[in-house]
This record gives structure tokens, sequence and C-alpha cells, in this order.
């Protein structure tokens, strides 16, 4: 007895480290797991089933290729849930500020303890999953008539210096009616900073909404950056996924999910759903059953019948479904939603919260969804109840 | 002595405690969980290849710039805290066949790697290696694999608007001879009449082919096969791809509308000017499809296709297929003679390729089965497929529904050939001290 009580320390710290040691060969291998596999059925993405296995990789590529519509049905653990009292659900939130959003349906989205149950760990170890785009590109405008712009990018270790930029400035028409826009395309050269600044004489911002889509690209390494300027965001529209079986998705009037300051009033819009080429150039799909863009009338609740509309992208090409919205003549906007998680950059974090853990070993992975380059950071922890002091 | 010997034995215990205490410390996060180096260099490296850039620089070595932004990318996409090598090897190889590598460019961010370290490798080739792939062949582990196509000479067409079937035939050779054992090309209606009667023409295999029909809405008919009544033609002909098991296929508009023969029918024409051509109308498809039913013979003139409103879209499964046979048509097409549901009932038919995604009652492009039951089991024998697209035909639709239908896997080649690749080895590092 006296001899275990004297090395009963060192015991504890050969126990510990052998513990710990454990935790970290479980994260990286259950990250590889997450990460090089399809799940089962491989195109669980692109349906609204549950999944019999769990994995990430994009059935069509092998090695650390991720499939952006996958991505997209795993529940974020860090945005706030919608209710949307008209569809009666509630949603799954990645937000990246106002007009830029995607929100899916509880229903769709893969649940923690499932994708838990799936993978085998579910009552023994707790996990988090991060997906950052490694490209940060930010854009800032720094004066409105004339529109002058400031974009950056940058990685999580160095600027994106002498980055090539190419940018589509989407600006909605003046007028009455549906409201109307026009696409204008450019490219620049970021410095040695990896900042660069974009002019537009004659186009007044603080008399047009607009958005400006910009990506960052050296070297293979490719992010994307969202910036707009909606004149009025007192009525607008919020779009929501629908059905990633069906390929739709709903546009619904703001006054019935956040309400507003302003009262509750009709608005017009205009949805198009474009593709992000190889070019970097934003090309036009059109809607199943439409030809083009299609137009409508939102108003709330109140007025059930143009409550939402439904569309169909009827694509498993990831896109991103573009809205111009109008109040009246000068009261317009625009909003965004990325169609596959990589259309904007988005990132996610899926998972549980570790903060209760007493230790937590973390992994992390370079990997392409759809042609942007992301970091996967997995965050592990054994959920046991070993105390690691005795 | 006791004393002595009690005293011995707690100075080596404390002794033998203190020297344990001091070897047994948990070591630092880092180092009991350390990041897996080696993964991530390897996904970073891959993601600064999927654009080739990698490769290209791989062979550039002499070219500052592109160097400088490989760099670039490579200290952005690190996190700050980690530190790299970047090594570019020629692969070289010696008299007796074993590898050398010598360094060609190196690359690097800090003097040292840091307490801990680990690298990954990763082959660049270079833009000058020509890739290959090979498609399995249909049949070669079967029976059949036969691809015949109608080149007849003595044929016209009717609503391949801007092509001739020889033209369509050609292409069709191009696009899918790769995929099957054997490809023939039908010469003539007298050679059609060949394989109807089960004759090869050169040395195929008539059973379980595909035949494709290249001239539209009108099908070729040998002269010894006319009785005065085409729809009869068209009835054997329904016999003929049941009893062979054949897939038959027609690329554009209502299948079998026509039948044509320039030396058969010389007074003939289809009503728009085109001689050589007689009209069976919609009793074509229908006495095709009994003759495929095995159902007794009976005139029917009935009008059985649907002109669908908008245009229709590809199904996802034949997206996927487009990008993994490479074959990239438009996703979405006008179908004005798009086939029923019904008649899978009516002659005991299974869709088993939905090329284009159906509307209502209604299968724009699709592969239909015939269902048989021998012996209390029930099989396939015989199908055909059917655009319904409106002309002009565009035969990657057709490829691409065959190419769904059969499944024929791709074999990609390996890149080893010396001096085509390179070895891109990044080691990378944790920057501080312990």
């Amino acid at each position: 007895m006296l001899f275990i009580g004297l090395f009963n320390q060192t015991i504890q710290v050969g126990v510990t480290y052998q513990f710990h040691r454990a935790v970290a060969s479980k994260g990286s291998d259950l990250l590889d797991n997450m990460l090089l596999s399809p799940g089962i059925p491989p195109n669980w993405g692109q349906t609204s089933d549950t999944p019999e296995g769990f994995g990430l990789q994009a059935v069509e590529f092998t090695q650390y290729k991720l499939s952006p519509f996958s991505l997209m049905r795993l529940r974020s653990s860090t945005g706030n849930p919608v209710y949307y009292s008209m569809t009666g659900q509630t949603y799954s939130n990645v937000t990246m500020g106002f007009g830029q959003s995607l929100l899916v349906p509880y229903n769709e989205a893969l649940d923690y303890s499932t994708a838990s149950r799936l993978l085998g760990v579910n009552g023994s170890y707790g996990f988090s999953l991060t997906l950052t785009p490694i490209v940060n590109v930010t854009i800032i405008q720094i004066q409105a008539n004339p529109l002058s712009v400031s974009i950056s990018a940058s990685g999580p270790g160095f600027p994106l210096a002498n980055a090539e930029v190419d940018y589509s400035l989407i600006k909605v028409a003046e007028g009455g009616g549906y409201p109307k826009y026009e696409i204008n395309y450019g490219s620049a050269l970021t410095d040695t900073a990896g900042s660069t600044s974009l002019s537009f004489p004659g186009f007044d911002a603080s008399s047009t909404s607009y958005a400006l889509i910009a990506s960052a690209h050296v070297s293979g390494l490719v992010g994307i950056g969202y910036h707009e300027n909606a004149l009025y965001k007192e009525n607008y529209v919020i779009p929501f996924i629908s059905s990633t079986a069906n390929k739709t998705a709903i546009l619904a009037h703001s006054w019935d999910v956040v309400n507003g300051s302003d009262s509750d009033a009709a608005i017009h819009y205009n949805a198009t759903f474009v593709a992000l080429t190889d070019d970097f150039r934003l090309r036009e799909m059109p809607f199943t059953n439409e030809t083009g863009s299609t137009v409508g009338v939102l108003n709330s609740g109140r007025d059930p019948e143009h409550a939402y509309d439904t569309l169909t992208m009827g694509t498993n090409n990831p896109g991103i479904l573009i809205v111009t919205y109008r109040k009246s003549a000068q009261k317009t906007g625009i909003v965004v939603m990325p169609w596959g998680l990589s259309s904007l950059a988005f990132p996610i974090t899926f998972g549980g919260d570790p903060k209760n853990a007493s230790w937590v070993a973390t992994d992390i992975r370079q990997v392409m969804v759809n042609g942007i380059a992301y970091q996967a950071k997995l965050a592990v922890w054994s959920l046991s109840g070993y105390q690691v002091n005795g | 002595m006791r004393t002595l010997e009690v005293l011995l034995v707690i100075s080596i215990l404390i002794g033998a405690l203190t020297v344990v205490s001091y070897f047994a410390v948990l070591p630092s996060p880092r180092q009991v969980a350390p990041l897996n180096l080696r993964r991530l260099a390897l996904t970073t490296l891959q993601t600064l290849d999927s654009s080739h850039d990698l490769s290209k620089a791989s062979f550039d070595v002499g070219n500052d710039t592109t160097w400088n932004r490989l760099q670039v990318a490579l200290s952005a996409a690190l996190p700050a805290d980690i530190i790299y090598n970047l090594t570019i090897f020629e692969v070289n190889s010696d008299a007796s066949g074993a590898e050398l590598y010598t360094s060609v460019k190196s690359v690097s961010n800090a003097e040292n790697l840091g307490i801990a370290s680990d690298a990954s490798q990763y082959f660049v080739a270079s833009s000058n290696v020509t890739f290959s792939v090979t498609p399995e062949k249909i049949g070669e582990s079967g029976t059949g694999g036969t691809l015949y196509i109608l080149n007849c000479s003595d044929a016209n067409s009717w609503w391949t608007v801007g092509y001739t079937a020889q033209s369509l035939a050609q292409d069709f050779s191009n696009l899918l001879s790769p995929y099957f054992t054997k490809t023939v090309m039908v010469q003539s209606t007298a050679e059609l009449g060949q394989i109807l009667d089960n004759n090869p023409l050169e040395g195929e295999v008539v059973q379980n082919a595909v035949l494709i029909n290249t001239f539209g809405e009108s099908m070729p008919i040998p002269s010894s096969y006319y009785d005065g009544d085409a729809r009869r033609y068209t009835y054997t002909l329904g016999q003929r791809v049941l009893e062979y098991n054949w897939t038959w296929v027609s690329i554009v508009g209502y299948p079998i509308y026509y039948v044509t023969n320039t030396n058969l029918f010389p007074n003939d024409q289809n009503g728009y000017g085109i001689y050589g051509m007689k009209n069976v109308g919609p009793a074509g498809l229908n006495a095709f499809f009994q003759g495929l039913d095995n159902q007794t013979y009976s005139a029917n003139s009935t009008w059985i296709t649907g002109s669908l409103a908008g245009v229709k879209y590809l199904t996802s499964k034949s997206l996927e297929d487009s990008n993994y046979y490479g074959i990239y048509p438009s996703p979405y097409q006008t179908f004005t003679r798009a086939l029923p549901n019904y008649i899978t009932s009516m002659y005991n038919l299974n869709v088993t390729t939905q090329i284009f995604n159906p509307d209502g009652n209604y299968n724009p492009g699709s592969v239909y089965r015939h269902r048989v039951s021998q012996g209390g089991t029930s099989n396939f024998q015989g199908g055909f497929l059917a655009l319904g697209v409106t002309r002009t035909p565009d035969i990657r639709l057709t490829a691409l529904g065959l190419l769904s239908e059969y499944k024929p896997r791709i074999y990609r080649s390996e890149y080893t050939v010396y001096g085509t690749s390179r070895l891109a080895v990044l080691q990378l590092g944790l920057a501080g001290g312990t």
C-alpha cells in the first residue's frame, strides 16, 4: 500500500498521458472518417433522407473534396434557429449578416446526436466539426458616390499578396414594377498586403442597392467574399431551403420572421439562380419550368395567398440564389442564399459544446469544397467522465 | 541493524520516487495531442494542386513569379504557428532502374522546423503527360456487346434537321464505339435485313445488341420485309427486338412514323417532299409494341405521344453520369413526342433509366425494358430507348441514356513515366520551443 501510495502520482501521470493520446488519436481518425467517406447513401446530401452512414466527401471525387450539399444539410450549432410561422418549421441558421443566410429546415438538417450514432461515438466521445474558408475575403465600402470599395484577402497565416480578384457587381435598377438588375464583371490584383481598391465611376450607391461578389485566388487557393448595400431593410425577402431532394426554396416575407420597425408592406421581387463558372463569372441557370428569372409579390401572413413563393432550382450544381426586391421606386434591396454551402464560402460549425469537457484534442485538414479552399477542424473530447487529477 | 535496513529501504523508495517523478512528467499538450502534421501537409499539397498550380510550378522551378505566388498561397493556407519546407525532387532512374531523387527547388519560411515535424509527399505530373482512359466494354463479361448503327445509303431521314443520317452515324460511332465490344455500321437496308434474319455482318454477336436508328422519325425497311403493309414490318421489328434481346434506339421525334427505302418507294414521299419514304403514322409504333410484347397484330392508329409544356431537365442521375462520362449536352430540352406511362402496363414494360425528369403521365427521354416470365421468374428481354425530343437531334442525349443504362466503368490511367513526374515533399513543423 505504501508503495502504491508513493507511486500513485506517477501512475496517474502515465494513465493521463495514455488517455489523452487515445483521445487525440480518436480525433484524427474520426476527422478522416468524416472527410474521406461520402456516407451511405453516397448522395445523401442531395436527398431529404437521414443517412445510414455519416460522411462528407463529394461522391464524384476522391481524397479531401467535400460535398457542398452534405455540408449544407448539417445542423449549425452556432446560429440561432429561426422559426417561420407560415410553414410551422424551425430552421437551422447559418447567417453572415443581413441578406446572406442559409436556412435549412430542422427536419432536413442532420443533427449532432444522429451523426454521433452513425459515427459510433455516441456516449463515448463528443465532437465539434468546424469548416472555415481558408481565404477570408473582406469587402468594405469606402465611398458611396461614386462607389469605391476596398477588397482584402488573407489566409490564417498570411495575406494573399498578388492574388487575382474577379468580381461581379449586381446593381438593382431603379424604377417601378419588378426590380430588374444588371451585372458588371471585372478583375483586379491585390497588392503585397493582400488588398485592392475598386472604383465605379458614375455609380451612386447612395441611391442604388447593389451587391458585390468577389473571388480571390492564387495557386489553387480560392476564397469568396460578399458585400451588399440594401437601401431598404424593413420589409425584405428571406429565402429558406424548402427541400433538398426536390431542390426547392421558398421566398418568405421578412415580417413573418423578424418583424420590423416599419409597417408590413407588399414587396415585389425578382429571383435568379446563378452558378459560379470556372472563370469566376456568374452563369444564369433557369429555374425548373422557367426560362430565366422569376418574379412575384410577397406580403406578410395577413395576406396568406402571398405569404411565400416556392422556387425550384432543380439542379445538383451549387449556385447562388439572388433575389432583388422593391417596396417602392427608391426602397430596394438585394439578398442572397447559397445553394450548397461553398457557393458564398459560408462557414459552419456542427456538433456538441466542449466547454465542460476536461480535455479537448483538435486536429485540422485542408479540404476543397466545390473549388473553394476550407480548413476542417475537429475538436474531440471524452464523455467517459474521466478525472484528470485524482 | 534493522534500523539501518529500514532507513536504507526508505532511502531507496524515496530515491526511486524522485527519479521516476522527474522523468514521468505529463508532456506538453502539443506533444500529447499533436496536430497530425503529415495529414495537414498532404491536404495542403492537394489544395495547392487543385488547379494544377503546384504541378506547373514544379516543372517551372526557374520562374520566380510562379514560385512567389505558390509561396504566398502556402503561407496563407497554413496556420500562423506552422513552419514549412517545400522541396521539389526530380525523379530519375539509374541503370538498374532504381529511383533517384534530386532536389531541384526548395522554399521555407524558417531556418529549422521547431520541436516536431512531419512530412508528406505528393507526385505531380508534367503538363506534357497525356492521360488516357480505358472504358469497360459492354458485353465483354457476358454475351452481346454489339452496337449496330444504321448508316443505310438507300434510305432517307426525317426530323434530323441540319444533319444527315450518315453524319450522325459517324458521330455515334466516334462517341460510343469505345464502350462496345464490336461496332458495326449497317450500310444498306439489305444488311439490315440480314441482321434481322440473325445473320452477322462481320462475325459479331447479333443477340443482345444495341441498334441505333439514325434516321430520325423514319425507319429503314429491307425490301424482303415489305409485303405491302409497312405496319407489318414494324410489328416484325418489335418481334425481332424481343427475340434477339435488342435495345432499339429512337433518337428524335415520333418513333417509326415513316419507313424508308429509296429503291422500294421511289415515288412515295412523306408529305413534305422527301421521297423514298412511306408514312405509317402512329400505327408503326403501336405495331412495334405489339411485336415486342408478342401480342397478336392489330392495326392501331392511335396517337400516343404527348407534347410537354416548357422544357424538361436531366435527372440528377443523368447529370452525375454526364460528369462521369464527360458528355455534356444541354441540361434541358423540349419534348413534343414523349411517350405516355400507360404503355408500361399495356405492353409489359419497365422504365429502367430516366434520362429526363418525368412529367405527370409522360416519360420524356427514357429506356424501357420488356418484362417476360420464364419458369416463374421475371426477366427483361428486349427494350428500347425513346427520346421524344423535338428536332434537332443531339446524339449526346442518346449516348448519355445508353451509358446510364449499361453503366460501363471508366478505368483511368496512372502516370508513372520517368521524367514526367516530380515529387513534392512538404515538411511541416510547429513554431516555438518546448
